[in-house]
């Protein structure tokens, strides 16, 4: 794991105690003369602490909401870096970020600071799975989804399901959108509404279908609003629905939430209660859902995690050695592109991103090409 | 999963023997039974040559396109695609349903005999698009298995969601008690084809199939339109719509059914359900 965040954001995040103490600032004065949120709702929105997985278009859409605010702590964890086919809707990045092919994380953590210094912000490049999704979600008083695929929200919702913090579920694709706040000991969790991983395919995802901007603006506003809600305390207050939109043809329809099934392991009633000493079993029990090398569904990429990381000087001399390789380099990540248009980008925590293959096999193999030792004369 | 549309809801499938009509030619036989309303046709021929049988199939063909009947051939998957027939019909002792599917694609229909719940159960997970189940009786075309009872037809009516076809010693006369163990779709073989008017019985079997109800249809309101259907529960609808390998989210009279509920979920005469696909971008 990396953590983007520098030395100094960290201890300027200590001043957030003292936030209390000190008038609530003028930034706030529209958001708290909104009566239900007020100086009290202000208030908790800056000792809270929300994590966003995913930040593309949902996620940076939802960390500027977040950020702008006033929510205390905002984490935000990504496994990808910015290209030029996220800037018509990732509202945080911008040209100069696709040329430096930055991870998301870093570079949101960046305009995110330049919009609210006063927010501490954490930003970890990362693929979230079972390994870490507990250190990450622990500290969290809610979970708000932008990422890109039904395996990891299935994951999200289990581990919220377990620590008693809301899901706020999201997804867009073409013109339609879908938002729901899943919450434990009330609603039934994710897994029940929409079958385990292997009930059905995968959905279509926006590299394949499209996706048009004002859609993703559409749920992340829905997403937000549920979050600052819940986060100012006005938790008795949040959509008990199912909200799915098609704003092309215009459509809204909206559904009741059914109550936790029982016999669920993640949300049947009463659960929750007993959960917290048995976390660790669980989450062990959970391993056989994090299976590497992934293949990334219409992304015509494989994510591979190498069994013990490299240092980016030992990935980069190993790729030298293959003079073929294009190689890019930025204090995150090392990118390396070849003329068939494969390519693959190593992140300093043993995560490698191979593109221009679906196939595993393929991937390894390319992998490999980490580990070639250079010739010395 | 068939690209054939509605072929789900065939209730009468009669699987030919022409030893059991010496003298008449079998596609005279076969289309008296259309005529009387068999809704689902298979070619069975376990002893004729692979050209006997792939002239009789494209004959089959022809005559069950003329009447809008999905067409099935047993055992031979390179006959079904040469004769353009809908699908093939396996035993459990033929090739598995991974290599039929492989062979004829996902637009096939795939049908497997069954005799047990476990038998039932494989097949749906193996992708099977609808199974056999029997024999329920006794019977001569096959002759040497002991009859699966009507105890099994229930049991197998409740484990799986693809349509469940009773087979096996079926007549007139003993279709209302397998239809009152929760068959839905009944096939017959001797008792149609040995028969000197074979229209006349199909015209019996659907009379008695119409009778316990299963030809009713109820009228629900789906993603704003009217649609009659004749699943009875939520999970049987999603197949017979085709969705079954989708991620649905599905709202039945504005409340989300749970997926682990589909199978438990009765539709009624007016409900209103909307189903849409999960949106999974991000």
């Amino acid at each position: 794991m990396l953590n983007a965040t520098p030395r100094s954001h960290m201890d300027a995040s200590a001043t957030r105690g003292h936030s209390e103490d000190k008038p609530i600032s003028e930034r706030y004065s529209r958001q708290i003369a909104f009566a239900p949120i007020g100086e009290r709702g202000q208030k908790r929105l800056a000792s809270a602490t929300v994590l966003i997985v995913g930040c593309g278009a949902l996620g940076a859409s939802l960390a500027q909401h977040m950020v702008r605010a006033g929510v205390g702590r905002v984490i935000i964890a990504d496994r990808d870096y910015v290209e030029p086919s996220n800037l018509q809707r990732q509202v945080l990045f911008d040209e100069s970020d696709a040329r430096a092919a930055l991870p998301k994380a870093a570079a949101a953590a960046e305009k995110l600071r330049r919009i609210n210094s006063e927010i501490h912000i954490e930003a970890h490049v990362m693929h979230v799975g079972i390994d870490n999704v507990w250190r990450l979600t622990e500290d969290a008083d809610l979970v708000l989804d932008g990422t890109d695929n039904t395996g990891t929200r299935l994951l999200l919702s289990d581990v919220c399901f377990q620590l008693g913090i809301p899901f706020v579920y999201g997804g867009v694709v073409g013109s339609r959108g879908m938002s729901a706040l899943l919450l434990p000991d009330t609603t039934a969790c994710l897994r029940c509404l929409i079958g385990n991983e292997d009930a059905a395919g995968e959905t279509e995802g926006c590299d394949t279908a499209g996706v048009l901007s004002p859609v993703v603006e559409f749920v992340a506003s829905l997403q937000a609003v549920e979050a600052l809600k819940w986060l100012s305390g006005n938790g008795a207050e949040v959509r008990k629905s199912w909200l799915s939109a098609d704003l092309w043809s215009f459509g809204v329809t909206e559904a009741a939430l059914p109550n936790p099934s029982p016999g669920c392991l993640h949300c049947a009633p009463g659960r929750l209660r007993r959960r917290c000493d048995e976390r660790k079993e669980q989450s062990a029990s959970m391993t056989r859902y994090y299976t590497p090398p992934i293949v990334l569904c219409g992304r015509n990429s494989v994510q591979v995690t190498l069994e013990a990381p490299l240092s980016t000087d030992q990935a980069e001399a190993a790729l030298k050695a293959n003079p073929a390789a294009k190689l890019t380099r930025n204090r995150y990540l090392l990118k390396a592109e070849w003329e068939n248009g494969e390519s693959l980008v190593y992140f300093p925590d043993g995560r490698v991103l191979v593109q221009g293959t679906t196939d595993a096999d393929r991937a390894l193999a390319l992998c490999k090409r980490l580990y070639h030792q250079p010739s010395r004369t | 999963m068939s690209e054939i549309k509605n072929w789900r809801n065939f209730r009468l499938y009669v699987i030919t023997a022409a030893d059991c009509h010496p003298g008449r030619e079998l596609i005279q036989v076969m289309e008296q039974t259309l005529i009387g309303g068999a809704d689902m046709l298979q070619l069975r021929n376990k002893t004729g040559s692979k050209r006997e049988v792939l002239e009789q199939a494209k004959a089959l063909r022809e005559l069950t396109s003329k009447y809008g009947v999905p067409f099935i051939v047993n055992d031979h998957p390179d006959i079904a695609l040469e004769a353009e027939a809908d699908g093939v019909h396996l035993g459990q002792e033929d090739m598995p349903i991974a290599e039929a599917r492989q062979r004829l694609g996902s637009g096939k229909i795939i049908g497997i005999s069954t005799q047990c719940v476990e038998q039932a159960l494989a097949a749906q997970a193996a992708g099977a698009d609808y199974i056999g189940a029997g024999p329920v009786f006794p019977t001569r075309t096959k002759p040497d298995r002991a009859a699966v009872t009507t105890e099994y037809i229930r049991q197998a009516a409740e484990a799986v969601s693809i349509p469940v076809v009773a087979i096996g010693g079926i007549t007139p006369d003993n279709a209302e008690t397998v239809l009152a163990a929760g068959a839905k779709r009944l096939c017959a073989v001797s008792a149609i084809v040995g028969s000197e008017d074979p229209a006349a019985v199909c015209l019996a079997l659907r009379k008695t199939i119409a009778a316990a109800g299963g030809w009713q249809k109820r009228l629900i309101t789906l993603n704003g339109l009217a649609h009659p259907t004749s699943a009875s529960r939520l999970d049987e609808l999603i197949h017979l719509l085709g969705q079954g390998e989708k991620r649905l989210v599905a709202e039945l009279d504005g409340t989300v059914v749970p997926r682990s509920q589909w199978a438990r979920t009765l539709l009624s005469e007016g409900a209103k359900l909307e189903l849409v696909h999960f949106v999974g971008g991000g």
